[in-house]
């Protein structure tokens, strides 16, 4: 595809393979910000202070720029634990189970020991507590391998479990001094630090990220992974174990969604706490979609939801506006950009051969 | 059909009616021994599971409706929410209940219109269709959310004249307020279409295989798009029920995940009403029970794990004998006509 | 049809160099062309070109972009509390709200007020910082969640007071003031008044969830009042199974559970636990013959549809102690420490005439005597 000798035509070309492939989440997102602004013009309130109060909030500062990369951790992990399993056929809802297991867990190591060096602790911290997720993610995939058990039901069900478990241990056995139901705080040689404004931990998920998408489409492993996930059968015939395989892809989801909830616990709150985790599972659904389960693209994805969670205080304080629009104009957006039809009629842009994305085939 | 795997299926399926049966007995064996030892409170609980099911199996219905025409329901949660909502609206503004149910079904089948335009006209991936449905319905209802408006009440039991006074049953089947009557009439109404007429089949064939109906002259867009908006229409009667039944007002994110589990109670039914009924009333009586024991107050364990008891027990039956559920095989695939 | 194309291609591009200028989020992920949502992060900024200039001049000076908004809270004259909620809405018929009613009063005499509603636990801090920067004279917390925050902000802003409601101070901080309340005593009397009104014996509780504190008080404090008037009494009660983000959210489930204790002959329900709590109240006032009893506020201001089995609330005065509070952080007598606000029982309202002296004479003794100490609730938090 290189030309050498004209490089304006290198440019052009560049430009359209660009807009090709960015042309139909920008527009979404413009067409989900112009129907937010309709909903805020509908109920009383000044769509442009509303968004641009909202963009300060989320990058007008380096603090608030900071915070977005904050958000954007635990959506970037949670996006990659649903979209991890997406590849291997299986719909892990419970995600939101396995980030309070992680997020407990690396919180238990933190304030259990004490007297480590930062450079054992906190990896230590980090390592134990994805792998609780992981663990947590494999009991759905055991049930699924050995009894058939769909994977839908099981992780709800684990979900509300992991939430009993959780609220148990951190106002029981691992509930600190006092009235509140929390555990103590982490020793300082478990927490994760922030490098100016930067907080570590992103850059621990953009990592996941990539060793993700390095694991799924470069290694033998992530073959057989999504083989099972097009198509278990074809997948026996050729040899591979398919339920060694649905609970290895069940383990690796569980490990990232648990790896969330580490860093949380690690990076943000510094202990664990009931309440603290709320929904942040449930928003990695949203993002593995938004980003059509392609881990790379869930970096983006979530940092945009991060940057709208992110400016929505200052948008209630700048605009008045309630910091609900924001799940509005995220349904907008992944609505827009899932119904490519809609945009590629208002901007004629033709789509690529197999574009169009299908994951519900992983359903049954 | 070898000679060798057909005693192996058969034996698998006895099990499982076996063990199925065994539990039933027991179930029965038991409530028949509270209400000896205990009416009052066995009523009680049962009464308590029957209403907690309530929206757990019209939700389930919802959902397997579209799912046997091909059409996967995962935005339940944000249909009912909606509904709700705008039920309530419409009882703070008119004042008349029947009225307020028509304008909660409608909800929810305005919402099933959009699921079914999504995935069937767009040929949107389908659990994207849900979730947008889902996220849109918890921010528009809690961003108009309005305080302050109130209802003149809810919907009260309706004593079904001498049915209501046989003991035991009287209380828990006949002595309720509309809503749960019709879901009760419901569930057998959709087994009855689904299986037992042309409409019925229909779905089923579209469900399983599109391209043979269409060439036998089933327009299966037609089919989807109603057998959808019914469903949306179903699980807008479930939010009613939230808002007009069982509580009276509105609050924000009321719904607190019953679509998703009803989506649990669907597939945990094997995708047939009964099938959701009994899985919803196992989840409801779960439910009511682990109340029924912090009640007593006798158990010296800690309440979370009472709490965890319906959703282990789902795990549990679920993993023991319940098994593998066939899923429609269409379900999810939009359809191009060739 | 070229042309739209053309033109949208422009927009889309100005927006995109508007952005590289800003230096941009997300633009180190390699150009996969399979990573759409990448721009679409980038895109998000859009609206952010002016913000963002102006931030850069004025990172180091937030407050001074305050007074073109909303004037001058920085300024000496204008006294300006703000109120960050718990998670959860200013209008939540419960302690948000009651908090907020607190602050109106302020409103009343003259201050600037803002509130500012936290959807993510995580966001405490920054909301609070958001007043403290803008220079708000007062910052009002609400719930024991916040506590944590509330007390890293006091300590770097000294000149700013803060009220923390519900929050126990283990240490006093000059510029923090914990408003806490005896919860446990107001549940006394109202277990005191169920037991007395009670006719079958049995009375019942649906609490929201023992994460929190207060709501653990309020049911110790009512079960010890109930058992006080008659050991006898029957007692049952249960907290939400979920979570806390559902517990307080979830009316079907305090209906349902409302119903469930009726059926088995409890005749008086305590609604403990936000909405849930209020889902058991409405529950309750469909029955004849079952009283109800609310919390936090005079419910029969909140919820109305209640007003038929209504006898009362176990009140804890949010309002008045945040009016009080920041009054005297006005007048610059801001005590810090702990602050113990007022508890006790709403007005009887509809049920005046149904509710005997003799039961109102009993409930005053009780108060007398939690009032002096001579009668002791038992409830006494690790």
């Amino acid at each position: 595809m290189t030309t050498q000798t004209d490089s304006k035509a290198n440019i052009s070309q560049w430009l359209m393979v660009f807009w090709r492939s960015a042309a139909v989440p920008l527009v979404a997102v413009i067409l989900a910000l112009l129907v937010g602004a309709i909903i805020l013009l509908i109920s009383g309130a000044n769509p442009l202070a509303a968004y641009s109060a909202l963009a300060k909030g989320a990058f007008g500062t380096p603090i608030a720029f900071g915070r977005t990369l904050e958000k954007a951790t635990p959506l970037i992990l949670g996006g990659l634990a649903v979209a991890f399993a997406f590849k291997g056929g299986l719909f892990n809802i419970g995600g939101q189970g396995q980030l309070l297991v992680g997020a407990i867990v690396a919180a238990a190591v933190g304030f259990g020991i004490d007297g480590l060096p930062f450079i054992i602790h906190m990896p230590l911290a980090l390592l134990v507590g994805s792998l609780a997720g992981a663990v947590y993610g494999a009991i759905p995939g055991a049930l699924k391998a050995y009894t058939g058990a769909h994977e839908v039901i099981t992780t709800i069900m684990l979900n509300f479990i992991a939430i009993n478990l959780t609220d148990f241990m951190a106002n029981g056995p691992w509930k600190d001094e006092g009235i509140v139901a929390r555990t103590p705080a982490i020793a300082e040689a478990a927490a994760i630090p922030t490098w100016g404004n930067i907080p570590i931990g992103f850059f621990f998920a953009v990592v996941a990220a990539l060793a993700t998408w390095y694991l799924l489409y470069r290694t033998t492993i992530g073959y057989e992974i999504r083989t099972v996930g097009f198509n278990s059968n074809a997948a026996k015939y050729a040899g591979i174990g398919v339920s060694y395989t649905i609970i290895l892809t069940m383990a690796i989801s569980g490990f990232l969604a648990g790896m969330g909830g580490a860093i949380e616990t690690l990076g943000v709150v510094g202990r664990y706490q009931p309440g603290f985790n709320a929904g942040l599972g449930f928003d990695g659904i949203t993002i593995a979609l938004l980003a059509r389960t392609n881990p790379i693209g869930v970096i983006p994805a979530a940092l945009l939801v991060g940057a709208m969670q992110a400016g929505s205080s200052q948008m209630q304080f700048d605009a008045n506006v309630p910091f609900q629009i924001i799940d509005v104009i995220q349904a907008l957006i992944l609505f827009f950009v899932s119904a490519d039809m809609i945009v590629r009629w208002i901007i004629r842009v033709k789509p690529e051969e197999g574009e169009q994305v299908t994951l519900s085939t992983s359903w049954g | 059909m070898t000679t060798a795997a057909v005693p192996k299926a058969r034996s698998r399926g006895d099990y499982a009616k076996i063990i199925g049966l065994i539990f039933g007995v027991l179930v029965l064996i038991g409530i028949i021994y509270g209400y000896i030892t205990n009416p009052v409170t066995t009523t009680a609980v049962l009464a308590s599971t029957l209403r907690q099911s309530t929206p757990l199996v019209l939700g389930a219905l919802c959902g397997l409706i579209g799912e046997r025409s091909g059409v996967i329901n995962i935005g339940i949660e944000g249909q009912m929410l909606m509904a709700a909502f705008i039920a309530f609206l419409a009882n703070v503004y008119t004042g008349n209940l029947f009225v307020a149910v028509l304008a909660g079904f409608a909800t929810g089948a305005v919402l099933g219109a959009f699921l079914a335009f999504m995935s069937v006209t767009l040929k949107m991936d389908q659990i994207i269709g849900g979730t947008v449905i889902n996220i849109l319905a918890l921010g528009l209802t809690s961003f108009f959310y309005q305080t302050g408006l109130t209802t003149q009440g809810k919907m009260q039991p309706i004593p079904l004249g001498p049915l209501a006074d046989i003991p035991l049953i009287g209380p828990i089947f006949f002595d309720n307020p509309p809503i749960t009557y019709t879901t009760l009439i419901l569930v057998m109404l959709v087994h009855y279409v689904l299986f037992y007429t042309r409409w019925g089949l229909r779905t089923r064939a579209v469900g399983e295989h599109p391209s043979a109906a269409d060439t036998v002259g089933i327009n299966v867009f037609k089919i989807r798009y109603i057998n959808v908006i019914i469903g949306g229409g179903i699980a807008g009667l479930a939010g009613a029920y939230l808002t007009l039944e069982a509580v009276g007002s509105f609050e924000r994110a009321m719904t607190n995940g019953r679509g998703f589990v009803a989506l649990a109670v669907m597939i945990f039914g094997k995708y047939t009403p009964f099938g959701a009924w009994g899985a919803a009333l196992l989840f409801g009586f779960a439910t009511a029970l682990q109340t029924q024991l912090q009640f007593a107050g006798q158990l010296e364990i800690p309440h979370q794990f009472i709490g965890m008891l319906p959703y282990l027990l789902t795990i549990i039956v679920l993993a023991g004998f319940v098994g593998r559920t066939r899923v429609p095989s269409a379900v999810g695939k939009p359809y191009e006509k060739e | 049809m070229r042309y739209t194309r053309i033109w949208l291609i422009t927009v889309i591009f100005f927006t995109a160099l508007v952005l590289a200028a800003c230096g941009g989020a997300a633009e180190q992920a390699p150009a996969e062309e399979e990573a759409p949502a990448e721009e679409a992060a980038a895109e998000e900024e859009a609206p952010a070109e002016e913000a963002a200039e102006e931030a850069a001049a004025e990172e180091e000076a937030p407050a001074e972009e305050a007074s073109a908004d909303e004037g001058d809270c920085s300024s000496e004259e204008v006294f300006c509390v703000g109120l960050v909620t718990d998670v959860g809405e200013i209008d939540d018929k419960s302690f948000n709200q009651s908090a907020w009613e607190g602050v109106q009063i302020a409103s009343e005499a003259g201050a600037q007020v803002d509130y500012i509603e936290t959807g993510d636990a995580k966001d405490y801090t920054a909301n609070i910082e958001l007043f403290a920067q803008n220079g708000y004279d007062v910052i009002v917390t609400v719930g024991f969640a916040l506590g944590e925050a509330t007390a890293q902000a006091a300590a770097t802003y000294p000149d700013i007071d803060f009220i923390g409601v519900d929050q126990f101070q283990g240490e006093t901080i000059p510029n923090l003031t914990g408003l806490l309340f005896p919860e446990d005593q107001a549940g006394f009397m109202a277990g005191a008044l169920a037991a007395q009104l009670s006719e079958s014996g049995t009375i019942a509780a649906v609490l929201g969830t023992d994460l929190v504190p207060p709501v653990v008080a309020f049911k110790e404090g009512y079960e010890a009042g109930a058992l006080y008037m008659n050991p006898d009494i029957n007692l049952i009660s249960t907290y939400h199974p979920g979570g806390l983000d559902v517990a307080f959210t979830d009316p079907e489930w305090g209906a349902s559970t409302a119903k469930q204790a009726i059926d088995q002959g409890a005749d008086v329900v305590f609604g403990a636990g936000g909405k849930t709590g209020n889902g058991a109240l409405i529950e309750v006032a469909g029955n004849e013959g079952v009283f109800c009893i609310g919390v936090d506020s005079d419910q029969w201001e909140t919820v109305p549809e209640a007003h038929s089995c209504l006898v009362s609330s176990a009140m804890k005065l949010i309002t008045p102690g945040v009016g009080e509070l920041i009054g005297m952080s006005n007048a610059g007598e801001f005590p810090g420490g702990n602050f113990i606000g007022d508890v006790g029982l709403a007005p009887f309202h509809d049920f005046d005439s149904e509710v005997s002296d003799e039961i109102k004479s009993s409930l005053d003794e009780i108060n007398a005597g939690l009032m002096d100490g001579t009668i002791e609730t038992g409830y006494n938090p690790g």
